[in-house]
């Protein structure tokens, strides 16, 4: 069964980790990549990407003589999706165990960042 | 440059929707249908998915002991992704214009759903965060 893990933050969470040192960085990018290689070696890995900054993100809404309403202003609270994961695994509770390893990754100083990871299973399978 | 155009809404959106008439949702998945042919016949498709409804989701954080902690609550207001498309496009306003077509899905007793639909950049990989 695949699921997807969505990482996601607000803007001023955002604006927190641009603000991490270049090492702090590397180290986080690090384990991702390890984690990545993990599961391509364990054959659960299916896709990835990572997305650009809030600041680019725009909405749209149906469109007024041909041309679409874009719009770029979004609420303070607003859960941007950062990044994800898809995965294809035998269990939810497995799915559940990666998406910790994810959150797990260090942060800061090295201290996990504990991100919360929504977890959610595919309904398109082919 | 790839996009994501992702689909979110509430639990009432949600739950809305499950209340759709047959021929409605017929009508709907016929758009989609279409929609993701022309995609493909543009050149421009490269992934789709549909997730499952909310009420499966959880979040997950990290625990100490290497276990994973998961919640299933959620507040109100969250937006849940419902799905999304990955197209490769020569602009952002290429992008926006696909984006439009797919906020015009039909809803219930086939008016255009107007749905908001978030139009983001994907990035290449881990060169694309300077990293």
């Amino acid at each position: 069964m695949k699921y997807i893990l969505l990482m996601s933050g607000t803007k001023a969470g955002v604006d927190t980790y641009h603000a991490w040192s270049q090492g702090d960085a590397e180290t986080h990018m690090a384990v991702l990549r390890s984690i990545n290689k993990e599961l391509s070696e364990s054959g659960e890995f299916v896709a990835t990407q990572g997305l650009a900054g809030p600041e680019e993100a725009r909405v749209v809404r149906g469109e007024t003589k041909g041309v679409p309403v874009t719009d770029g202003i979004f609420p303070e609270s607003k859960e941007f999706l950062l990044g994800y994961w898809i995965v294809d695994v035998e269990s939810p509770e497995r799915a559940y165990a990666i998406a910790g390893r994810i959150s797990g990754a260090p942060g800061p100083g090295g201290a996990p960042t504990n991100m919360p990871i929504e977890v959610r299973r595919l309904a398109t399978e082919r | 440059m790839k996009y994501i155009l992702m689909m979110n809404a509430d639990k009432r959106n949600f739950d809305a929707y499950a209340k759709w008439s047959k021929e409605d949702l017929q009508r709907n998945v016929a758009f989609m249908r279409a929609f993701n042919k022309e995609l493909r016949d543009a050149g421009v498709f490269v992934a789709t998915e549909g997730l499952g409804a909310p009420n499966e989701a959880k979040s997950v954080r990290a625990g100490g002991d290497g276990e994973p902690i998961t919640d299933g609550v959620f507040p109100e207001s969250k937006e849940f992704l419902a799905g999304y498309w990955i197209i490769d496009v020569e602009s952002p306003e290429q992008a926006y214009n696909i984006a439009a077509r797919a906020s015009s899905a039909p809803g219930p007793g086939g008016t255009p759903g107007s749905m908001p639909i978030e139009v983001r950049r994907v990035l290449g990989g881990f060169a694309d965060l300077g990293l």
